[in-house]
């Protein structure tokens, strides 16, 4: 660009730069429109009367709002669905915490035999936790033969485990960033090292033991096919089973589905809307590293 | 940086039973039970490894892993360019579009594959679905997009890579912070054109994060069974019976545990290959 062109230039700019922007928030629109129409529609969908979801062509809006399939869905006893996915959730996510955060503490801190070995087994764990179809089989036929399918704790035990790895992970990275001065000072001051583990340490990791929390309650919350395969009765059920089990109850109705999956969706996204920086830090501390 | 020599394994010991009882002794026990007869889980006979060389003589099972492969590859690598072509430009971004993006995009991830399975079966509904009311108005004729064998693989690779764009991104993108801003600047002032500074500098230094989102993906993608059975039940036909469904149903429709046994085991080495690889890439030390 030659200097004295840049006065008859300007305008010319000025409009690439804004015709820019337009372009940039156009793809920033159809990228939300891409991700939020299947929920959107979904949550419009849960909210219309049966007659009109079986209108076309659809309607986008003016439609009679009906809390209809809301209440159908928690007469078929949802609700006792939601109860037990959270359990499990909490006992997964309190059991792999503590465990994680022992096994992370050990691996940081101390050298032993085969640690190596352990190490890998986890680090090994992380990539296969995420797809948990591989180990359908296995613990399937596993806990058959102990007896522990269609158990209160049966999918405890499976979640903790399917995601401990990651747990783990996150961890370490925690427990790495504590400087040991922080507990050689401890134990010149007299604290045991009990007291270290339980009382100093974990203020410190609060946002690891926070993004692991927040990948064992997704992970927990949202497996389904190794519960669908685990637990029969009916009374144990996950919300993802009750999800899936609308689909044949009520045939193709989609009503009380959308509603279904709607109510699914508010936790995930609740935890996310407040946690969302942390969950995105725990997702990348493993991919930067290396 | 080491303490107290002695007590290491006492920590690592309640989360290695668990892994041990859950993940590793499962796995040995499967290998086990694919040496023997095991219809409707009545051990009988053992016989060495004709379950495998039945599934690998077995068309219908090959087939299957085949298109499983392509199927993981094609969504593994849509989700990546256009997760780096994202993350390419809002690392340029400050402020709220930036934060807006990363957020929205990690909600296909974050929504459980029954739902999102579910919500694209809607949308996609032959006759009272959102996307044909819009091709409609578009002009098109109605598309039964689940009933017909070649959209319901393009619909199934779609919500597959739908739902991965975003970790692709948000995966590169953390790549992309790590970069020494010195470098790129060194490039500008260089009279690097963008084009030759991504291929040259951004693309070579973010290589360890695409490969391993790459990596994991293609595993998630490859070992996932749940999307396919509620978005698609598998079908037409089994158009869209993905390897992993083809176990669930050998398992739980057909009750032929020898066998899927065997296909776990199968599915496994692929998987621990991959995995292996991952390991590699990514150097990780303790």
């Amino acid at each position: 660009m030659k200097i004295n062109n840049v006065k008859s230039r300007q305008p010319r700019v000025l409009s690439r730069a804004v015709s820019r922007k337009v372009v940039e928030i156009l793809i920033a629109i159809s990228f939300a429109v891409l991700n939020l129409l299947p929920i959107f529609w979904g949550v419009v969908t849960s909210l219309k009367e049966k007659s009109e979801i079986a209108l076309y062509p659809p309607k986008i809006w003016g439609f009679n709002i009906s809390f209809e399939h809301y209440i159908t869905i928690f007469n078929s006893g949802y609700f006792r669905s939601i109860l037990n996915s959270f359990l499990y959730s909490v006992c997964a996510i309190v059991l792999g915490v503590v465990f994680g955060y022992l096994a992370a503490y050990g691996f940081q801190r101390s050298n032993f035999k085969f640690k190596k070995l352990f190490f890998y087994i986890v680090v090994a764990g992380i990539p296969l936790s995420v797809g948990s179809s591989v180990l359908l089989v296995p613990n399937y036929l596993y806990m058959m033969n102990l007896g522990m399918t269609d158990k209160w704790y049966t999918l405890i035990l499976l979640y903790a485990a399917y995601n401990l790895p990651m747990a783990i992970w996150l961890l370490i990275a925690g427990v790495k960033a504590v400087p040991i001065e922080i507990e050689e000072a401890a134990t010149v001051d007299g604290c045991s090292r009990l007291y270290i583990i339980t009382r100093i340490i974990p203020p410190l990791i609060r946002p690891s033991i926070g993004a692991a929390s927040l990948f064992i309650f997704i992970g927990a919350w949202n497996e389904y096919i190794t519960a669908s395969v685990l637990i029969n009765s009916s009374n144990l059920k996950t919300i993802q089973i009750a999800i899936y089990d609308f689909l044949g109850y009520f045939g193709q109705e989609w009503g009380p589905l959308t509603a279904s999956t709607t109510i699914a969706i508010i936790p995930i996204l609740l935890v996310f809307a407040f946690f969302g920086r942390m969950l995105v830090s725990g997702l990348t501390s493993g991919a930067v590293k290396g | 940086m080491k303490t107290n020599n002695k007590n290491g394994i006492l920590y690592i010991t309640p989360a290695m039973i668990i892994l041990f009882s859950f993940l590793i002794i499962p796995l040995i026990y499967t290998l086990y039970c694919s040496l023997f007869e095991l219809d409707y889980l009545v051990k009988g006979d053992f016989i060495g490894l004709e379950n495998y060389t039945k599934l690998i003589t077995d068309g219908k099972i090959l087939r299957s892993l085949i298109n499983t492969i392509w199927i993981s590859i094609v969504a593994t690598i849509i989700s990546m360019v256009l997760g780096l072509c994202l993350a390419l430009w809002i690392d340029r971004k400050k402020g709220f579009i930036s934060y807006f993006i990363q957020m929205i995009g990690l909600i296909p991830w974050l929504i459980s594959m029954v739902v999102a399975g579910l919500l694209w079966r809607w949308l996609f509904d032959g006759d009272l679905g959102l996307f044909n009311y819009i091709i409609n108005l578009l002009g098109f004729e109605s598309i039964y997009v689940i009933q017909n064998k070649t959209s319901a693989i393009v619909a199934l690779i779609f919500v597959m890579s739908w739902r991965t764009i975003g970790y692709a991104m948000i995966m590169i993108l953390a790549g992309l912070k790590g970069i020494d801003e010195s470098l790129i600047e060194a490039s500008r002032v260089d009279g690097a054109t963008a084009w030759q500074t991504l291929k040259n500098i951004k693309l070579p230094l973010i290589k360890t994060p695409l490969l391993l989102s790459t990596i994991v993906l293609t595993v998630s993608n490859f070992t996932n069974n749940t999307l396919p059975k509620v978005f698609t039940s598998g079908g037409p036909g089994s158009a869209t019976t993905v390897i992993t469904l083809e176990q669930y149903n050998m398992s739980f429709r057909y009750y032929k545990f020898g066998e899927s046994s065997a296909l776990s085991i199968i599915i496994m080495i692929i998987t621990t290959i991959v995995i292996a690889l991952y390991i590699k890439v990514a150097k990780y030390k303790i």
